[in-house]
């Protein structure tokens, strides 16, 4: 039950958007998030696997089988829509039992399969209801179980949070994982929340016009993103543009150190800096943050906006040379912040 | 405001109720209302062969006109939500639209033209009739239908139903047709009650042995004026009972959507 995309090729025949060299493999079980901003071909690709597009080249296998010339509804694949797709006119019974009414599973089997399904989604008591009578997680826990009920080789997931409100939205995140966990399922997760992706996906795929650019663990892709634009979708980020030169990183900010192995002298490269990795000063603390002596570059500035999010506090700081953003929870005054050695990551030269 | 209120009601009903009670009354001649109450009216009505004739006219030819529109809307209407062109579904929409903006009266010119041609003369046809009356009530279904699907979002329940493994005719009969069940069935109540109530192009396309009940109701309006009334009540309550269905459609329609978030 695995997910194997290798080359994939599709060109929409009129904007001439599309998917092109797709490489992405989601082994048994695993859970992958596919984000990106709109348009980006996430939701095209998801398609291409559930076989309602065709590509022009390349290959998918699921359960290693590829099902170039298979249609959609041969493919075996469980799909959950954005907007759950019920059908109205049968009960949330009749909803999640539908798929093994077409795979000519006898009447009283499919009842107490499609019974025991809505029973694990705790839904038993709105079986017999009709999905206008349903409330929108509801209706998404319906969606999940008929699109699980028939043991598919792969489940799809086209954003099937984005319609809950947030409240709900945390709780579903963890019971969809619950269940794809228990199945076994290699899953497919299209979302443009690369916050749902990271706390949800065991890997997580960034693409952007039609490319992928990175796949990796979601630790991985914070801390090592390959490029100026995952560093900045994924998470917050100060960028700078650096040169390499006696041994650091010149940046408009100032001479940064780096643990990260340095480019060769001379070269052109972007430093990324996470804003919680950042050490912000308070004003009581101005003399030892300067005496401190670990190769920290120390920044004094103004804060110019301060936001309040609770357990944490994000703030821009106005130095020479250009803004940081800073993430502290201290919610003592800021008058400068320290940029360690550790914090400072070094991202690989762009092709 | 409900001064206008009833005074627009009053000038809706009292119409009708001049109708039932003129149907009912004896003799009605420089009097403000009839005098004397009898059924002599209906009875006449149901004695006249060709009223009868006409009655049963009407009622086959609103069946088939309801069969052809329903045979012919459903696929049409699917065809034209699936198109993937715009320029298609623009086009298409306009072409089935047409026969609303143009006067029945201008079909029947033309039905007339072409059929009383020596290569067709098919003019006072009975399934000409239906065929005219199919013209004239297909948008009305069309319009219904394709709002349905619009509203329903048919092609995701589609995709959905096709990844859970169903075929095109399991699609079709199997989600398609049961999810527009509500507007199929209020869009043909609305052709049903289109079809008994139409005059114009019937007058001039229907042959004299197939004349729809409005046709002949006209010759009454000649003579006696309680009969008069008494074969218009029969027509009213036929056209009422269709909306009262179509009103009951709705409601059903409503039920099955509310509480959607």
């Amino acid at each position: 039950m695995s997910i194997a995309i290798s080359g994939l090729e599709f060109r929409y025949s009129g904007s001439g958007a599309g998917v092109s060299g797709i490489d992405l493999d989601v082994p048994p079980g695993a859970f992958c998030a596919v984000i990106g901003p709109s348009g980006c071909g996430k939701t095209t690709l998801l398609q291409l696997v559930a076989g309602f597009l065709r590509p022009a080249a390349g290959r998918i296998a699921l359960s290693g089988v590829d099902v170039a010339d298979v249609p959609p509804k041969d493919r075996n694949v469980g799909v959950v829509f954005q907007n759950y797709a019920l059908f109205p006119h049968m009960t949330a019974l009749e909803n999640v039992a539908y798929p093994l009414k077409l795979r000519g599973v006898p009447a009283a089997e499919r009842r107490a399969r499609a019974g025991e399904a809505l029973e694990k989604a705790h839904l038993s008591a709105f079986a017999e209801r009709r999905p206008g009578q349903l409330s929108g997680g509801q209706q998404q826990r319906v969606a999940l179980a008929r699109a699980l009920v028939f043991r598919p080789r792969a489940l799809l997931l086209d954003e099937p949070l984005s319609a809950l409100d947030a409240a709900h939205r945390a709780a579903m995140r963890d019971e969809i994982r619950a269940v794809q966990r228990e199945h076994g399922i290699a899953t497919l997760h299209v979302t443009h929340d690369q916050e749902e992706a990271l706390s949800i996906a065991d890997m997580v795929a960034v693409m952007e016009g039609g490319k992928l650019l990175q796949l990796a663990p979601p630790r991985e892709l914070y801390d090592r993103p390959v490029n100026r634009f995952v560093a900045g979708f994924v998470g917050h980020a100060n960028l700078f543009d650096a040169r390499v030169a006696g041994g650091m990183l010149e940046t408009p900010v100032g001479p940064l150190a780096t643990r990260d192995p340095l480019p060769p002298e001379g070269a052109a490269v972007t430093v990324l800096v996470r804003p919680e990795a950042l050490e912000p000063i308070s004003e009581a603390h101005v003399a030892e943050a300067v005496a401190k002596d670990d190769g920290a570059l120390v920044l004094m500035g103004s804060v110019t906006r301060d936001r309040f999010l609770g357990s944490l506090r994000r703030f821009d700081l106005a130095v020479r040379g250009g803004t940081i953003l800073g993430e502290t929870s201290s919610q003592a005054p800021i008058v400068g912040v320290r940029v360690p050695p550790g914090a400072v990551r070094v991202l690989p030269p762009e092709a | 405001m409900p001064v206008f209120t009833v005074a627009y009601l009053l000038f809706l009903v009292a119409p009708i109720l001049l109708l039932l009670v003129g149907s009912v009354g004896g003799a009605w001649t420089n009097t403000l209302l009839p005098e004397g109450f009898t059924t002599e009216w209906y009875r006449n009505v149901w004695d006249d062969g060709s009223f009868r004739r006409a009655f049963v006219v009407s009622l086959w030819v609103c069946l088939a006109t309801c069969a052809a529109t329903a045979a012919i809307g459903l696929p049409l209407a699917y065809g034209i939500y699936g198109a993937a062109r715009r320029g298609v579904k623009i086009a298409a929409r306009l072409l089935y639209l047409m026969p609303v903006a143009a006067p029945p009266l201008v079909l029947g010119f033309g039905f007339i033209l072409v059929f009383s041609s020596d290569q067709l003369p098919f003019l006072g046809a009975p399934w000409l009739l239906v065929c005219g009356h199919v013209v004239l009530t297909l948008p009305y279904l069309m319009q219904t239908l394709v709002a349905d699907m619009r509203h329903l979002d048919l092609g995701s329940l589609e995709r959905a139903a096709e990844s859970l493994g169903a075929g095109f005719a399991q699609r079709f009969f199997g989600v398609v047709v049961p999810s527009l069940r509500h507007s199929l069935a209020s869009g043909l109540i609305m052709v049903a009650a289109l079809s008994i109530g139409e005059f114009q192009l019937s007058n001039l396309i229907a042959g004299f042995l197939s004349r729809p009940y409005p046709v002949v109701l006209l010759q009454a309006f000649y003579g006696a004026t309680g009969f008069a009334c008494a074969a218009t009540v029969i027509l009213l309550a036929l056209a009422l009972l269709s909306g009262a269905a179509a009103g009951a459609a709705g409601r059903g329609r409503v039920g099955a959507v509310g509480g959607r978030p």
